[in-house]
């Protein structure tokens, strides 16, 4: 019964075809479901031109933002050098007198002795 | 002679993964039958079955770079279909079992010598629960060894002796008592209890 079981299952499962056109199916779907995420792909990168020209231009704004203020500091820094120039030239200039001054102060006194 | 029977199988293969939809359609057709009869005999549903092949096949298709050999491919196809099926059986909320027998024009053949007693045999198989059922197609099917089977349904080989066991047991009892003077199938004996499902 064993083997007589085992044999008239193999015949009662024998594969069966799924038909001639099964195959042509197969390939149609596949053809539909590329063409079908191929247009989710586009769809879903559509907003990327606006974004990366959203992103050169926020770029390009930055980059001018960032040389402007740079120019700004530099200009700062040379007036801020300038007045610290000015203000040593002062200093020197009244020490200077200074000096001179008690020089001369000191020669009148020499002579008037 | 086609094209199909003109290209060596290695050869469809290698033009499937170069990309060309002649070889993949080559492919098909050469596994076409195994992969619909283990999704038929599974689901027990002609539609269903159709649809099931075609979802493998599909999954082939964006699987073929992790195809190794022309063997490779039929272990594939048999894995991919076997395990979606049961895993469809299981989100089912009840077993469908008995729809082979409107399928039956399909599977009549010639050569068959006792037409019902095989339509009962794939009804009972149909009955089977979704993992013995897997494991009894694959070895009377497709004529594997339960070391392959095992292989394939990622079981240990003792699993699938033990399945092929005890769905062997319920077939020969159902079918000794169709073959009775009556022929009128009796009540279920040996079972399969949840835990085997």
């Amino acid at each position: 019964m064993s083997n007589n079981l085992d044999d008239e299952l193999r015949r009662a499962l024998r594969p069966v075809d799924p038909g001639e056109e099964f195959a042509q199916r197969v390939v149609a779907r596949i053809a539909r479901d590329s063409t079908v995420s191929r247009r989710h792909a586009i769809a879903r990168y559509q907003w990327l031109p606006a974004a990366l020209a959203a992103s050169v231009v926020l770029g390009f704004l930055t980059t001018h933002d960032w040389r402007m203020r740079h120019e700004q500091q530099g200009l700062e820094a040379r007036k801020e050098l300038l007045e610290a120039l000015r203000v040593t030239g002062a200093k020197l200039d009244l020490a200077y007198r200074v000096l001179n001054d008690e020089a001369r102060v000191s020669a009148n006194g020499i002579s008037g002795a | 002679m086609t094209e199909a029977e003109e290209c060596a199988p290695d050869d469809s293969l290698s033009r499937a993964i170069a990309g060309e939809s002649a070889g993949f359609a080559m492919l098909v057709r050469s596994h076409q039958r195994s992969v619909y009869s283990l999704a038929l005999r599974m689901l027990s549903d002609r539609h269903k079955a159709q649809d099931l092949a075609q979802e493998v096949f599909l999954q082939l298709h964006r699987s073929l770079a992790v195809i190794e050999s022309y063997a490779h491919l039929s272990f594939w196809l048999r894995k991919v279909t076997v395990n979606r099926a049961i895993d469809r059986l299981r989100r089912e909320p009840k077993y469908e079992t008995v729809r082979l027998e409107e399928n039956l024009n399909l599977v009549s053949d010639a050569r068959e010598r006792d037409p019902l007693l095989q339509r009962r045999l794939r009804e009972l198989v149909g009955r089977l629960p979704p993992a013995p059922r897997g494991v009894m197609l694959l070895r009377f099917q497709e004529d594997l060894d339960p070391l392959e089977i095992a292989r394939i349904l990622d079981m240990p080989p003792n699993t699938v002796k033990s399945h092929l066991k005890r769905s062997l047991a319920i077939l020969r009892e159902q079918v000794t008592a169709f073959m009775g003077p009556d022929g009128t199938p009796s009540e279920p004996g040996p079972s399969f209890t949840k835990r085997d499902q």
